[in-house]
């Protein structure tokens, strides 16, 4: 329904030009003065600052400065890779960033891939046997799980299945204080405790695949070449898999693609739910804390993570696309 | 006489529109009008008042608190009776505000084409494209909590879907015959607006003024469960955030009721406006109407 989205170089970089300029933006835009967050103490509201320490202040941030020249070196050290220095943390932001990225990483990589491959088995087992009770079955339950918001969703789960249920932990991606002697065990632990915040995450999006691929499928299955090709006496599978799935691959790759920056935004609040220690959790933390430079930060990786997935998206969907070769 | 008239077809309408819905169409909207019931008469429903503590904290269900106390000895049902009021003046202030603004939006976008079209088009699918939810919590962390503010971010980074919606609608409307023949009679803008967009485009905007509803207190609630919420506001994100960061919660019985209640009733509403807003899709999809069978 939605013509493909195709982005082209300099709409990526414009892209990019609009997120730091909000990242620059908005912390300056914020009513009040920059002063009472950066300086009061932890447990304080606010700090009474004289006019002097206010001049030294200012001038040591560099917020006297006309703002486009804030901006340049606000730039500027982008490119020198400096993020700034959390308050928070007492560290460096792109140090603190790393520590919780490849959590991050981990949940939305996985939910991407483990929502596609099961929307498409399901939408297979959908489209062959469409009509009967088992697609009627998949379609309203599929489509009803995904009405639920992820993070209701991921609260449920987590009552039924940690707190009642007690099979999986509350917080955390590893045991702590353990050290494991195979590699399997540890892996073992780590899925064991991104088990739910995964699952959760895949079943809050695996509609939207499920519903692509067995639309395709259907519309497929009618056509006059699949009647060809059973005629040719071409094994099920093969026809299956091979000229039906075929169709499908683009829009998936499309949708994908489209719908990453949602993915993460769920990501954000699933880990939240689940105490998952990835880029979600420290950026709640954040924003608590009003850490603006770790917040910035994050939100600056977020972002440029999701422009990323879908520029390989829109390569990869170029490459398939038969209209241009 | 003239009266009269006026409550005859406004039940006609109401009637026909009820009938139209299939059933869970129908269990959408029955939701919806039992959480506005609940809304308008929450100082009849609750019988204890939902701002002050009214007898021990952490009271189970029963002995005269349906859904017990929290931990401040405030009665729950009464909370959520009162935070009804929140969430749908949430709701709709977030879809009218969004709804409204991506509208109009949309309509300059497709009415005018041209550059104007191609920059609005270009920030919208910027827009589309970066994360929603962190971009929220940054806004929501800087420009503070009270709940007029969340509703205007709210309402900042959810007018592009409406604005795509509608721009789609008026450019395939804009070749219609009617509109072009409209248009060289000298119609104004106001006119075409009022006597054929607008109707056109009724359907499509109260689809997506429902969805963004749904949309808005599912966005509040998590942003109150993350802490950015407006603690001034007896809404069930709030009950949600205050629950959750009560130590211990989980390894207590008391989150069966307090976390539980508020739970289920955004749940529970967020289903209604999702059940309504596809019977709504259904019977407003354009590519229908030109459909013979109805």
């Amino acid at each position: 329904m939605f013509a493909t989205r195709r982005f082209r170089l300099l709409d990526y970089l414009v892209t990019i030009v609009v997120i730091l300029t909000i990242n620059f933006m908005v912390p300056r835009l914020m009513p009040g003065d920059p002063f009472l967050l950066v300086s009061a103490e932890a447990g304080e509201e606010f700090a009474v600052l004289s006019e002097r320490q206010r001049e030294y202040f200012m001038s040591y941030y560099g917020l006297d400065k006309p703002l486009h020249q804030q901006y340049l070196i606000y730039l500027q050290s982008l490119a020198r890779g400096d993020l700034g220095h959390s308050i928070q943390y007492r560290e460096e932001v792109t140090v603190i960033i790393a520590r919780a990225l490849p959590w991050t990483i981990f949940l939305v990589l996985s939910a991407t891939l483990l929502s596609t491959l099961l929307g498409i088995i399901f939408a297979v087992i959908s489209a062959w046997h469409r009509g009967k009770t088992r697609d009627n079955l998949l379609l309203v339950g599929l489509v009803s799980i995904s009405e639920i918001p992820g993070f209701l969703l991921g609260l449920s789960f987590l009552l039924l299945f940690s707190v009642y249920l007690g099979w999986f932990p509350l917080a955390g991606a590893s045991t702590p204080f353990v050290r494991f002697d195979s590699l399997l065990g540890k892996l073992i632990d780590i899925i064991h405790y991104a088990f739910l915040p995964i699952i959760v995450l895949t079943l809050s999006r695996v509609s939207g695949s499920y519903l692509l691929v067995r639309n395709t499928l259907i519309l497929v299955l009618t056509k006059d070449y699949m009647k060809t090709a059973r005629a040719k006496g071409l094994p099920e599978r093969v026809i299956r898999y091979r000229h039906a799935m075929r169709n499908a691959l683009l829009p998936l790759v499309n949708r994908i693609a489209l719908q990453f920056g949602g993915l993460v935004g769920g990501a954000v609040l699933i880990e939240n739910v689940f105490a998952y220690p990835g880029l979600g959790s420290l950026m709640a933390g954040a924003a608590l804390a009003r850490d603006y430079n770790l917040l910035q930060g994050i939100l600056l990786v977020l972002a440029v993570g999701v422009l990323l997935a879908n520029f390989m998206a829109d390569l990869v969907s170029r490459r398939l696309d038969p209209r241009i070769r | 006489m003239i009266i009269i008239k006026k409550w005859e077809d406004i039940a006609s309408t109401v009637c026909s529109f009820w009938v139209s819905l299939t059933l869970t169409g129908k269990i959408g909207l029955a939701i919806l009008v039992l959480t506005a019931v609940m809304a308008l008469f929450a100082p009849h429903l609750a019988v204890h008042s939902p701002f002050t503590a009214s007898d021990e904290t952490l009271q189970p269900p029963g002995n005269g608190h349906l859904l017990g106390t929290d931990n401040m000895g405030v009665d729950i049902w009464a909370q959520i009776c009162y935070g009804a009021r929140i969430s749908l003046y949430l709701g709709f202030a977030t879809a009218l505000l969004a709804g409204l603004g991506g509208s109009i939006i949309g309509i300059a976008a497709g009415y005018w084409g041209g550059t104007v079209e191609r920059v609005i088009l270009r920030f919208i699918d910027i827009m589309l494209v970066l994360p929603r939810l962190p971009m929220i919590i940054f806004t929501a962390a800087f420009f503070g909590s009270s709940l007029e503010n969340i509703i205007i971010v709210l309402a900042a980074f959810n007018w592009p879907g409406p604005a795509r919606l509608v721009r789609g609608q008026v450019i395939s409307l804009r070749e219609q015959g009617y509109i072009i023949v409209a248009k060289s009679y000298g119609a104004s803008f106001w006119y075409m607006l009022r006597k054929h967009l607008i109707p056109e485009l009724a359907p499509i905007m109260l689809v997506s003024m429902v969805r963004l509803a749904s949309r808005g207190i599912v966005a509040e609630a998590g942003l109150a469960f993350l802490g950015l919420g407006d603690p001034t506001s007896k809404s069930w994100g709030m009950m949600i955030y205050y629950a959750t960061n009560f130590k211990g919660i989980y390894f207590t019985p008391f989150w069966q009721w307090w976390l539980l209640y508020p739970w289920l009733a955004i749940t529970i509403l967020v289903v209604g406006f999702a059940l309504l807003g596809r019977d709504l899709e259904r019977s407003t999809d354009p590519r229908l109407r030109y459909m013979v069978s109805k």
